[in-house]
């Protein structure tokens, strides 16, 4: 009887512990949550235009573009990893997409697919730089950077190009209280959270980002596990260029400043390691929620973004410290 | 026989070859530049390179102590900048200004030490936090655009020259000087080295670690406070984002100079000469006149094909 409960019990258990690994909870997500809850409370007895509907619209809004940068950077500190490409990586692609979405007269699928695919080979180079020539990915994605801040700066110094009319319209298209790039970010996080809890892709990744040698010695390629985790972020954050870029309307290639430091934040707050191997997309997604909603609730109490600033580094510092009283960092 | 100053033992064939290269491939450069136009080989455009070599030159050579220590400052150009503000608001004679600046350095880089060292934060996400914080502090304390003047003797530091040397390079050959005695020829280099191959086996030996970090972070923070203060001298005019990219440019500098970010390696020659290097071509891009942004697509080709060619010497 005993041992018929405990084999339940354990059944149970382990039905629990599925879940909790294919989502990769933390004790830390529910303190994220916990806080984006009290810090909405804070929003909307400060002002009665916070808990609105369209308040909500504009936090989902403010989200995408970087959720979608801080997914590709997930999978590449997953991997033990880091990407700093993004702040010229963004220019040259927004610059490219609205090029040929613009007059060209190219239909505007081929403009996405191209664009898509120079993310991907941008991605890739810093792949195979960082697996092959065995530079540290820091260097080599700052040097890439640099080298798309360049390019794209070369092509034009001021916002140039256009987008479709119907596809700027579209970045701005609400389902009830849901921006259309809501739903994009989220069918992404669920589309590489799935790969990486279910694909051999996956396990190569948080094997690699691990102990890269153990990896090795356990046959996995990690050469080719690099070059497709840094095409993967490159596809993504063509996603994001091709969506900043539907939003303003026009090509820039500056669109991708400051982005490569902040697509940084949401990852270590949400409970992935810098070190790689451990955490999960959900963390992020989490953390991107709440940087957001915080970002609204501090303009609604008319704080200057002076201090959101000083308020973003608390709440890197503050994430690290507690991680590494744990060990983790 | 005693090995002087400017010979070091320490430093290794490996790293003397480095140097060599990046020697021979400065000196490719200026006579290419020479030859495209005969600007270039004037007093006063060398004069320039020089001048503007000094903030850079501060900054990498901190951020090479910190590499060494396996580490990584990505918050000195936001301390360029708030020392650079500070100052502007709190003194107005120029010993008080180098005395603030250095002190708010100093304690700027204490913040960064204590948390790398003493709540093992990782040195890339503390001092990306620094840098927003220190970002926000100075935006709040200028509310959004820092006002005053420069005084003259600050001017001077950067621009003036004595005997025909200019003194931002007087300054700056006299702290690569001190820190290569610190790094060659002293204890504290010697453990910095050993700290930053094996932390571990550092710890063993019995030094202390966390102390090390600490100054080494300090140190970072001062010499990031004198560029920053050498840099608002040469541009005359101080603003929120003075410094801007030197985080990166440092980097740059200190790797391309033949520091590795996996710690232990790095020589104060090889970093002034990478500086030199680096401003050389930012200068030949402007004076044979090539598009501006030239500038980055070289400085990024270089970045990588550096730490490409010195990881195939380790092998």
């Amino acid at each position: 009887m005993n041992a018929a409960l405990g084999l339940a019990n354990s059944a149970a258990d382990a039905c629990a512990d599925s879940w909790v690994r294919a989502l990769r909870l933390q004790p830390s997500h529910a303190v994220i949550v916990a806080l984006t809850v009290v810090i909405a409370l804070i929003g909307a007895t400060a002002s009665e235009n916070f808990a609105t509907l369209h308040n909500l619209a504009n936090i989902q809004a403010q989200m995408v573009a970087l959720g979608i940068l801080a997914l590709a950077q997930t999978v590449v500190i997953l991997s033990g990893n880091i990407d700093l490409s993004f702040a010229g990586a963004l220019g040259v692609l927004s610059v490219l997409f609205a090029a040929l979405a613009g007059d060209t007269g190219l239909s505007l699928t081929v403009a996405v697919a191209v664009t898509l695919i120079t993310g991907a080979l941008i991605g890739a180079l810093n792949g195979y730089v960082t697996a092959v020539w065995k530079v540290h990915s820091l260097i080599v994605t700052l040097g890439v950077s640099t080298m798309c801040a360049g390019a794209a700066l070369l092509v034009t110094k001021t916002p140039a190009g256009a987008v479709p009319l119907f596809f700027e319209d579209l970045a701005y298209y609400r389902i009830g209280f849901v921006p259309l790039g809501m739903v994009l970010a989220a069918g992404l996080y669920a589309a590489v959270g799935g790969m990486l809890w279910r694909t051999r892709f996956g396990l190569r990744v948080y094997a690699l980002g691990d102990d890269a040698r153990a990896a090795a010695i356990s046959g996995v390629n990690t050469r080719t596990t690099e070059v497709q985790v840094f095409a993967l972020s490159g596809v993504l954050c063509a996603v994001a260029a091709i969506y900043i870029t539907a939003r303003f309307g026009i090509g820039d290639p500056r669109a991708g400043v400051g982005y490569d430091l902040r697509s940084i934040t949401p990852v270590i707050v949400g409970g992935t390691l810098l070190a790689g191997g451990y955490g999960g997309v959900l963390g992020t997604a989490l953390a991107v929620g709440l940087l957001a909603t915080l970002a609204s609730m501090l303009n609604f109490i008319s704080v200057s973004s002076f201090y959101q600033w000083i308020v973003e580094g608390v709440i890197i510092l503050a994430a690290v410290i507690v991680f590494a009283r744990r060990g983790r960092v | 026989m005693r090995a002087g100053l400017f010979t070091a033992p320490t430093v290794s064939a490996a790293q003397r070859r480095e140097q060599v290269t990046l020697l021979v491939f400065l000196i490719v450069v200026w006579g290419a530049t020479a030859a495209l136009s005969p600007r270039f080989l004037s007093v006063s455009n060398l004069r320039d390179i020089l001048i503007q070599a000094a903030p850079l030159g501060f900054v990498a050579l901190g951020q090479m102590l910190v590499i060494i220590a396996r580490g990584l400052d990505l918050s000195v150009a936001s301390m360029m900048a708030t020392v650079a503000v500070l100052t502007l608001g709190l003194a107005d004679n120029a010993q008080m200004i180098i005395v603030i600046g250095l002190s708010a350095g100093l304690a700027f880089g204490a913040v960064n030490g204590y948390l790398v060292a003493y709540r093992h934060v990782t040195p890339f996400l503390a001092t990306l936090a620094s840098m927003i914080v220190l970002q926000g502090i100075r935006f709040a304390y200028t509310k959004g655009a820092p006002s005053g003047s420069l005084p003259e003797a600050l001017r001077h530091l950067a621009t003036g020259s004595i005997g025909g040397v200019p003194v931002a390079i007087i300054v700056l050959l006299a702290v690569a000087a001190a820190a290569h005695y610190l790094l060659e020829h002293s204890r504290f280099g010697m453990q910095l080295k050993l700290f930053g191959d094996n932390p571990r086996a550092a710890h063993r030996c019995g030094y202390h670690n966390r102390r090390l970090l600490l100054a080494v972070y300090c140190l970072s923070g001062l010499l990031a406070a004198l560029g920053g203060l050498t840099l608002v001298g040469y541009v005359g005019i101080v603003d929120n984002w003075t410094g801007r990219g030197y985080e990166l440019d440092s980097i740059a500098a200190a790797v391309i100079g033949g520091a590795a970010l996996s710690g232990g390696k790095g020589t104060v020659v090889g970093v002034l000469l990478a500086t030199l290097l680096l401003i050389s071509l930012f200068n030949m891009v402007v004076i044979i006149g090539l598009a501006i942004e030239f500038q980055l697509v070289i400085k990024g080709l270089l970045i990588v094909l550096a730490a490409a060619v010195y990881r195939r010497h380790l092998r």
